[in-house]
């Protein structure tokens, strides 16, 4: 009996750590009243030394307009590898996107920082017009945009 | 006598020889084949063009000797279409362009394709991602 027991602490205990490696995380991004078309936004993730690890969102499917996303265009040259199964409509103006995604443990407390890129046609471009490290401490706080995004934020 | 009536008629004939083919190749305003491309539409030409003594806009006199700088300032007036706001005809822009990428996806050349929509395709394994549930999305 003891050593049941004990066989099922031990495998408890190596099971929790690998189901606790990713968690749903809602990014909610509230865009502003600027009065044109559809924005669209690339959510994307640089690691600690500010090199592209990865996109967690496109919002605009047509890729013709990514490259007005400019910074998020220069990492990744608009591969829509980078993209495929993570992309959406276009936001409009005044609109709120929500969007939950299964995101690493990794990328929190580890010097990782989450990029919005917006663009809106025949409007200028915003490129890393939300530029906020992904914390834990940081979870639930709003990050204003400096042009088309009101504001944004993550929840975990 | 007859030697200066030969003489005459010598230099005559040489004359007309020389001078008349140079003359006829002259360029005049009045030949459309010489002129620039369009410079006899009508509508294009400065009013009054081809009429005597009527000036154009500034006091250009419009009929203009072959060669001065009244002429050039004619052919300025006639084919002069220097400023950009005007007709779509020939003109391409930059949005004319991606406009008629719309109609036709497949023919836009070197273009990318678009990505696939989520929920049709896994995520990208780029490590940021667990293995759990899909991503969910709402716009309100």
């Amino acid at each position: 009996m003891k050593s049941l027991l004990a066989t099922l602490a031990l495998t408890t205990a190596l099971t929790l750590p690998s189901l606790a490696l990713a968690r749903p995380v809602t990014l909610t991004t509230t865009l502003t009243n600027y009065g044109g078309d559809g924005a669209y936004l690339a959510l994307y993730v640089t690691d600690p030394s500010g090199a592209y690890a990865g996109s967690l969102w496109m919002a605009g499917g047509k890729s013709k307009y990514y490259e007005h996303l400019a910074d998020w265009y220069r990492a990744t040259a608009g591969d829509p590898a980078q993209i495929n199964g993570i992309t959406g409509a276009s936001v409009g103006a005044g609109r709120s996107l929500e969007i939950t995604l299964d995101l690493a443990d990794a990328l929190f407390d580890a010097g990782y920082t989450l990029h919005i890129d917006a663009a809106v046609e025949e409007m200028r471009d915003s490129p890393n017009e939300i530029a906020v490290p992904l914390t834990a401490a940081g979870a639930g706080q709003p990050v204003k945009g400096r042009r088309y995004i009101a504001s944004f934020r993550y929840d975990m | 006598m007859r030697k200066p009536l030969s003489l005459l008629a010598a230099s005559t004939a040489l004359s007309a020889a020389i001078g008349f083919p140079g003359w006829s190749a002259e360029p005049t305003l009045m030949e459309p084949g010489l002129m620039e491309p369009g410079l006899m539409e009508p509508g294009v030409m400065a009013p009054g063009v081809m009429e005597p003594g009527v000036m154009a806009p500034g006091g250009t006199p419009v009929l203009a000797m072959p060669g001065t700088a009244a002429e050039a300032d004619l052919l300025v007036l006639a084919s002069g279409d220097d400023d950009d706001d005007d007709d779509d005809d020939d003109h391409h822009d930059d949005e004319d362009d991606e406009d008629e990428c719309d109609d036709d996806d497949d023919g836009c050349g070197r273009r990318r394709p678009d990505p696939a929509p989520a929920g049709t395709v896994a995520p990208p394994a780029n490590g940021l991602f667990g293995t759990g549930a899909p991503p969910q999305v709402k716009v309100n």
